[in-house]
């Protein structure tokens, strides 16, 4: 069986319509599509930088506000110098782009735009037809990043064929991880949906790009696959500080695996690990209580468990075999009201284990939030 | 219990005593006289009109009762047009023909909330039309050319999107936006440009500015622009509104630029110096319309938008602000769709706000009305032959009035396929004169469709639904509560969904489109106005001489704003300073370093 068509979704800088869109989106994803959705107010840079990393095969952007017809000259302008001419671009805002502008806007190099009552049916199959068959062979890639996306394209391509790597080389050194990885540190994160796990990393990671000017950081983040179809990878879109030149992210939807991770995400991690960045970042789909997403000794070498304070009764957090296995338990959302109640009861299950495992209480959503900083203090002194 | 629990009940008490009253009424006989009495006292001091023809008719329609438990169920539950709880109306006489001979009654409201009718109008209406476009001198032209033959100048100004997001002209990607869809601000320099030629201190000079996320950066350009023109002594008599509603924009609009209660912060900051500083400025217009438009049912639509109203009035009087200065500067905004709830919407608002007011915050008279300003739906307007759009906007219209909206705005037929062209915005404005003036349904008599057994049932269910809606935000701990948790977002995005829905199935008729199509496509060929590149790069060019001429200066503002934002004091005076010599961008970036930025919620 063939991947999936991935495709990057965004709405253009200075620009809130996302109503659109989200209808589009939903529908792509009911459809078979997964979408990497970008969100609304996003600029020419961070939708190249974006549409590069997650290798997707075409960006859709639904532009409203005007200015479309330089917005999207722009983006396959920097595509194409970015060496990412395979990567198409089409898209459409209703009334406010007529027949002319989209005429000059397809000169400029744009696919196709989609007019006022074009029905979502159409969409699709013209996403399915243009963006749907095999790619061709590629060239080589244009950068470090490029060249990376393209290799994780390979691995999670080569698991959806069930085949093995297509490259002679890659077995034996994403299986062998370990000499590469030594200056770089994996951190699993896990937990709960609605926990805010994205929104801890990306507060973790505008620390870690203000702390090292140079360094470079990594983001393996997971998203459900609808049963049988497509995917919404959607975390880009609240991650508002990982948009940067210096962070490299690739959303992966699990394609009916279990537990919180895709079939790809091993070797796609492992690859990550070797490849020179001073973080790793995995994040899991939100997780049940009996996943344990990450084996002792693996590649991860931190793990996170980020709760939300609601987690039911104190029974329940018997059965959270998560928190036997964590490195770090967050208590994020900790100005709920039930957060210090939270924080004793998990403070006690953690004694049992006599792991001396660290519990933190956060607020991810506050701006500088102290306890946010003290899990940063914490993962980088483990960095040596 | 927040406010908004407290507001509900003191909606049910209030119905409570109302019965309680209609029951005393009939009970006992020295207070049911004294009704009757009351009653008949109105009616007879009721003046008369006539109509072209001579039919006489009284200016006030009461209902025929003389029976004093529905006399006290109808004072007390809707109460005479400018009285509590103004179901009926804000003020008495709303759209009457003035009486020649008589003097008028007509109380004076200000801003955006004056009646919309001025004595035997010589002119066309002072309409407060919407424009932006392109740099500060191309609107600022428009401005004068569209006042040039009235009395008094009431300007609406839309803003590009650069500006909505708080951003400069020159950053990144963001050039072939500049002056799209509104006027590009980047500076003071700017501000003085959009509204030269206006004496902005004078009593019949108003500016309205369309802006949520940024507003109080932009107010304080305003200020700083109008005392360099005028010294300060003008910022007292500064007249205006700015919208500057952050909730809707969370729920509804996506122009948020700080994280939401650092947004509320600079909020009641400005607040708290426009209404001791600026008795006249409107500092909040709290707008129902985005909510309406991005998807949401009509109950949705008012509940989220009155209860966005009362948890600015906690806050703001949280701050120490008396209800009674605040409350008379705010006012409302609202959506007219066709949907038949919208026959009563604005009437069951009008009446929970004044409530609520009155019995949660203490106000008084003045701040206890709900100024409205409606704006007929952009949303059921359809390209498919869409000449029918004159139709639905006069058929909104008409709800509107008949639910006494303070002053309107009807939307031109030609805007689902582009921005209106001045035929279409001619005949939109026309359909109001049409309705108010030539027609004799509203000019004659007050109340003249009010009360009738379908409508009291409309608001009997409305009022039902909005309280319920409150109930659920209560429920999730309030409006910030609930707001955070995405309740109103996610519900008015199930609700856009819904809609759509029940085009494509049929189950909502929408004529020309999926009923009674012809297919044929008489959308005329349209040319758009675009801002050329040499005016965007003059834009560019400007702000980059502002920015070099005041590099030191800025910088020292910027950190003393910054000081004063870490210090949690309040922040506008140092922004009025700041707009001296800072740009739009450099006041949000330095404020966003402090405070942090928008997480988008999807």
């Amino acid at each position: 069986m063939a991947s999936p068509i991935r495709i990057l979704t965004a709405v253009p800088i200075c620009d809130g319509h996302d109503s659109a869109i989200n209808t589009i989106n939903l529908e792509f994803i009911r459809h078979g599509i997964e979408v990497i959705y970008l969100g609304y107010h996003r600029s020419v840079g961070d939708i190249v930088r974006a549409a590069i990393q997650e290798d997707v095969r075409a960006i859709g952007i639904s532009s409203y506000n005007g200015g479309h017809i330089e917005f999207f000259a722009e983006v396959v302008g920097l595509l194409r110098k970015r060496g990412a001419n395979d990567i198409k671009v089409f898209g459409g805002g209703g009334g406010t782009i007529t027949h002319e502008d989209a005429a000059a806007m397809k000169r400029k190099g744009v696919d196709n735009i989609f007019f006022a009552g074009t029905s979502l049916t159409e969409m699709i199959d013209y996403v399915r037809q243009h963006y749907g068959r095999p790619r061709g062979k590629r060239l080589g890639a244009k950068s470090p990043d490029q060249e990376l996306a393209h290799k994780l394209t390979d691995i999670e391509d080569a698991y959806a064929a069930r085949r093995k790597l297509p490259t002679r080389n890659a077995k034996s050194k994403i299986r062998n991880p370990q000499p590469a990885i030594r200056n770089t540190n994996v951190i699993g994160f896990t937990g709960p949906g609605g926990a805010g796990k994205t929104t801890l990393i990306d507060e973790l990671v505008l620390r870690f790009l203000n702390r090292n000017p140079k360094g470079r950081i990594a983001i393996l983040s997971h998203d459900p696959s609808v049963i049988g179809e497509g995917a919404l990878l959607g975390d880009r879109a609240t991650m508002i500080n990982s948009q940067n030149d210096r962070v490299f992210m690739r959303s992966m939807a699990t394609r009916g695996q279990a537990g919180g991770l895709s079939p790809a995400t091993q070797d796609s991690l492992a690859l990550l690990a070797r490849s020179g960045f001073d973080y790793v970042i995995i994040e899991t789909v939100g997780t049940g209580q009996e996943a344990m997403p990450f084996q002792k000794n693996g590649t991860v070498n931190q793990t996170v468990l980020v709760m939300n304070p609601d987690y039911g009764s104190r029974l329940q957090l018997q059965k959270i075999v998560m928190l036997d296995l964590a490195d770090v338990v967050v208590v994020n959302k900790s100005d709920l009201q039930r957060a210090r109640t939270a924080h004793t009861e998990i403070e006690q299950r953690l004694e049992q284990n006599r792991r001396n495992q660290r519990l933190i209480d956060t607020v991810a959503k506050r701006h500088r939030d102290p306890g946010v900083d003290e899990l940063f203090g914490l993962i980088s002194r483990s960095e040596s | 219990m927040s406010k908004l629990g407290q507001v509900v009940e003191s909606i049910e008490k209030y119905n409570k005593f109302v019965l309680g009253q209609v029951k005393r009424a009939r009970t006992d006989e020295k207070f049911g006289r004294e009704l009757l009495g009351r009653w008949n006292d109105t009616k007879a001091k009721i003046p008369v009109s006539r109509t072209p023809t001579g039919l006489p008719l009284p200016r006030l329609a009461l209902p025929e009762i003389d029976e004093p438990g529905e006399i006290a169920r109808y004072l007390f539950a809707e109460g005479l047009p400018g009285e509590f709880p103004f179901l009926n109306g804000a003020y008495r006489e709303m759209y009457l023909e003035p009486i020649r001979e008589v003097e008028s009654f007509e109380k004076n409201g200000e801003g955006p909330q004056r009646p919309a009718r001025p004595p035997l109008p010589q002119a066309e209406e002072p309409t407060r039309l919407f424009s932006g476009l392109m740099l500060a001198e191309d609107t600022n032209e428009r401005f004068h050319y569209l006042t040039q033959h009235q009395r008094t100048h009431r300007l609406s100004t839309a803003f590009d999107g650069p500006t909505l997001y708080g951003i400069d002209s020159d950053a990144d990607g963001v050039f072939g936006k500049i002056g799209e869809g509104g006027v590009a601000i980047d500076t003071v320099e700017d501000m003085v440009r959009l509204y030269d030629g206006f004496d902005l201190g004078s009593p019949n000079f108003s500016a309205s500015m369309t802006i949520s996320g940024p507003a109080p950066i932009i107010m304080a350009m305003y200020i700083a622009a109008a005392k360099r023109r005028f010294g300060p002594k003008v910022v007292s008599k500064l007249r205006g509104t700015i919208q500057a509603d952050i909730f809707k924009e969370v729920q509804a609009q996506n122009e948020t630029i700080f994280p939401i209660e650092a947004s509320l912060r600079f909020l009641t900051d400005m607040v708290e110096f426009t209404t001791r500083e600026m008795p006249r400025w409107y500092p909040i217009s709290i707008s129902g319309y985005h909510i309406g438009e991005a998807g949401s049912t009509p109950v949705q639509q008012a509940a989220y938008t009155l209860s966005n109203g009362f948890a600015y009035a906690e806050m703001f009087a949280a701050r120490g602000i008396p209800v009674d200065q605040f409350g008379p500067r705010l006012s409302f905004f609202l959506d007219c769709g066709l949907d038949v709830e919208y026959i009563a919407l604005a009437r069951v608002s009008r009446r929970i706000w004044a409530i609520g007011m009155r019995d949660v915050f203490g106000a008084g008279p003045r701040a206890q009305l709900c100024k409205l300003h409606t704006q007929t739906s952009g949303r059921s307007l359809i390209a498919a032959e869409f000449k029918n759009n004159l139709t639905r906007t006069a058929a909104e219209l008409m709800l509107a009035y008949m639910n006494a909206t303070n002053s309107c705005h009807s939307n031109s037929a030609d805007e689902p396929f582009t921005t209106p062209s001045e035929e279409w915005i001619r005949l939109a404005a026309h359909g109001q004169a049409i309705l108010l003036e030539e027609s004799g349904i509203f000019k004659h008599t007050m109340n003249m469709l009010s009360g009738s057994p379908g409508m009291k049932a409309v608001e009997r269910s409305v009022e039902t639904a909005i309280l319920d809606e409150f109930r659920e935000i209560e429920r999730l701990g309030g409006v910030l509560a609930a707001v955070e948790d995405r309740y109103q977002r996610s519900q008015i995005q199930n609700a856009a969904h819904r809609y759509e829905q029940q085009i494509y199935d049929g189950v909502r008729p929408i004529i020309g489109l999926n009923r009674y199509r012809n297919g044929a496509d008489d959308i005329p060929e349209v040319k758009l106005a675009r801002t050329p590149r040499k005016k965007q790069q003059l834009q560019v060019d400007r702000l980059a001489k502002f920015k070099k001429k005041n590099a030191e200066k800025a910088n020292r503002a910027l950190d003393k704003l910054a000081d004063v934002v870490e210090r949690g004091e309040n922040c506008f005076p140092m922004l009025l300073e700041a707009a001296e010599v800072c740009s739009l961008g450099q006041i949000t970036g330095r404020l966003q370093e402090v405070v942090g930025r928008f997480r988008p919620m999807v």
